[in-house]
């Protein structure tokens, strides 16, 4: 098993540095609405990719219906927003419970391993879309909710965006390096050889299903105040959850910098496709996906990685003989 | 009683329409133990082939079922050797040929959006409408025309993998790879050869469709669930097996309609693949799927 690197205490350093930097940059720079709303939208999303990846990538369980999870918890918070007008951010947590209660009742499914869990959550994802959507009452069927538009709320989404992605991105290292992150590699590594040594493969993968499932809830919740207006087909689709995989993958699975990564270039290629060639967008990420399969498994990480070794390596000494 | 007649009717064209989605997938799993997630990419490509063959030179949906066949086997001959030989096999492979394959299904679903627009498409002839009574039950001719498709295939996979060489070679193949190597086989000729075939299957399985349903580039997942289930269910690798599943989802989906709301029966389909998966896991027939 490959060895955790101890802590660089640079990244802690510029991992703080960063956040301080992004949160007070709106009014330092004067950000146009425009790319605040870019940016609170990618540290939504960034906030989604790593919980994502706490599955697909500490675990090796590959989701595809993380949407489901993402789906509730922005109807929840919606709904509570609507009938009983609490405050948006205990309606958030609100949302994420339900969407951590979700993730533990598909406990059955941590059974399976590899392509079975994967195609199952296929499954999951995809009749949890029917269901809500014909679930008119609760969530407005397919036309969808629509909540109060709040434009102090949308402003301040920013930070409370940015808290949540931070929050993910820290609590993403610190299972990493934790003992429960070391059991969820010796899981993802070998089930059975984990169970041998006293690693409850269940009670790992149940424990970080509901993290995972209640971090999404509450990207999607703030994902519902975000848009003001959600509707199942989008929430639930499967494109969504597809998004989770593409961000996480491309970016670096099981890194916890790579979802990060991955986040802030699907957001922004997103954003500029969608806008001059609404089709393009998935081909492209099909396309990125089967490279970085073939060539790079870790993705962006791994190519900021390799740059990294090359610099280093270029370094010191000019005469000495490359490998 | 002629409601459940007409019920038994339907649930049975139903399942030659799920069997014939299945075989591919089934195969190629069998064969290489890869799920192969652009399975519905594969369908919605197929039955684009099928439509644009159709509308551009006129020619009559089941009559360019070969010439699909033969783009199908020739895009998973390419996919195999361009793309699948290149991963690790076994369980060290498994998230990266699914991904892999997803991105294949991604870019398939491009291609066909950049080509025929986000439009519902569907492959209309002049028999499209057109039913025969059978016993009092009206059946429409596309759907009888997949059962028949349906059962001829798996006649003829049958006769091929039991009762010629390449068949042998397939089998033995799946059955250890490792000493068809040291006998001397080319391998990766035969995991071509089956990735091909599964291919060609599951093009054929998309025209078949176009005739019956509308489609569109992003159709695909619920077919590539509906295959998974009744893969699954028949036990990997089955031919004799997914025809079984087929037609034990079919029933049950179509007798569902007595309990639950339309809409939901959809959702049925996908429950009973979490079902499946997790109390049967070994099929109906017990092989072990669980890694």
């Amino acid at each position: 098993m490959t060895a955790i690197p101890p802590t660089p205490r640079p990244a802690g350093v510029a991992f703080v540095a960063a956040c301080a930097i992004l949160a007070i940059l709106p009014p330092v720079l004067q950000l146009s609405p425009y790319a605040h709303n870019l940016m609170t939208l990618a540290f939504i999303m960034i906030a989604g990719a790593l919980a994502w990846n706490w599955m697909g990538g500490f675990v090796g369980q590959v989701s595809f219906g993380h949407a489901a999870m993402f789906g509730i918890g922005g109807f929840v918070a919606g709904r509570l927003v609507l009938s009983l007008h609490l405050p948006a951010p205990v309606c958030w947590v609100g949302g994420a419970v339900v969407a951590g209660l979700f993730a533990l009742g598909a406990h059955p499914m941590l059974r399976l391993r590899g392509p079975y869990f994967s195609i199952a959550t296929i499954g999951v994802g995809e009749a949890s879309r029917l269901v809500f959507t014909y679930w008119e009452r609760f969530t407005g069927g397919a036309s969808g909710l629509s909540l109060p538009i709040d434009g102090d709320l949308k402003y301040q989404l920013y930070w409370w965006a940015l808290a949540l992605a931070a929050l993910v991105a820290a609590a993403s290292v610190v299972i990493r390096r934790s003992r429960f992150g070391l059991a969820l590699l010796a899981i993802k590594a070998d089930a059975d050889a984990a169970a041998d040594v006293g690693i409850s493969a269940t009670f790992y993968q149940d424990l970080i299903f509901v993290l995972s499932g209640a971090a999404v809830g509450l990207s999607g919740g703030l994902y519902a105040s975000y848009f003001s207006f959600i509707e199942p087909g989008d929430m639930f689709g499967f494109d969504r959850s597809i998004g989770f995989v593409l961000m996480a993958v491309i970016g670096g699975v099981g890194t916890s910098l790579g979802p990060i990564l991955g986040a802030v270039v699907f957001v922004l290629v997103r954003t500029y496709l969608l806008a001059s060639y609404p089709q393009l967008y998935l081909g492209l990420y099909g396309f990125l996906l089967i490279l970085v399969i073939l060539f790079e498994p870790l993705g962006l990480t791994g190519l900021y990685r390799r740059v990294l070794r090359w610099s280093r390596q270029a370094k010191p000494a000019p005469g000495a003989a490359s490998p | 009683m002629a409601r459940v007649f007409d019920m038994i009717v339907s649930a049975v064209l139903l399942a030659g329409l799920y069997a014939m989605m299945a075989y591919g997938l089934g195969l190629i799993y069998g064969v290489l133990r890869v799920v192969n997630l652009a399975h519905g990419g594969v369908i919605m490509a197929g039955a684009y082939l099928g439509f644009w063959l159709h509308e551009r030179f006129g020619i009559d949906p089941y009559l360019c079922l070969p010439l699909v066949a033969l783009a199908s086997f020739v895009l998973g001959v390419a996919l195999y050797h361009g793309l699948v030989r290149r991963l690790p096999r076994g369980a060290a492979g498994g998230p990266a040929s699914l991904l892999l394959l997803f991105g294949v299904w991604l870019v398939l679903r491009n291609i066909a959006y950049v080509v025929f627009t986000g439009n519902d498409q569907t492959i209309r002839t002049a028999y499209s409408s057109s039913s025969v009574a059978i016993l009092g039950a009206h059946v429409s001719v596309n759907r009888l025309v997949v059962l028949g498709i349906a059962v001829l295939i798996a006649v003829a996979m049958h006769l091929l993998l039991r009762h010629t060489q390449v068949g042998r070679a397939i089998r033995a193949v799946a059955q250890n790879a490792d000493s068809c190597t040291l006998a001397g086989m080319d391998v990766h000729r035969i995991y071509a050869l089956s990735f091909g075939i599964g291919t060609a299957l599951a093009g054929i399985a998309g025209v078949l469709l176009a005739t019956i349903f509308s489609f569109n580039p992003s159709s695909g997942s619920s077919e590539l669930l509906k295959s998974f289930v009744v893969v699954v269910l028949g036990g990997l690798g089955s031919i004799s097996g997914v025809a079984l599943a087929a037609l034990i989802v079919a029933t049950v989906e179509v007798f569902a309609i007595l309990i639950l709301p339309s809409y939901l029966t959809t959702a049925v389909g996908f429950l009973l693949l979490v079902g499946v998966l997790v109390l049967r896991p070994g099929g109906l027939f017990g092989q072990r799927v669980l890694a």
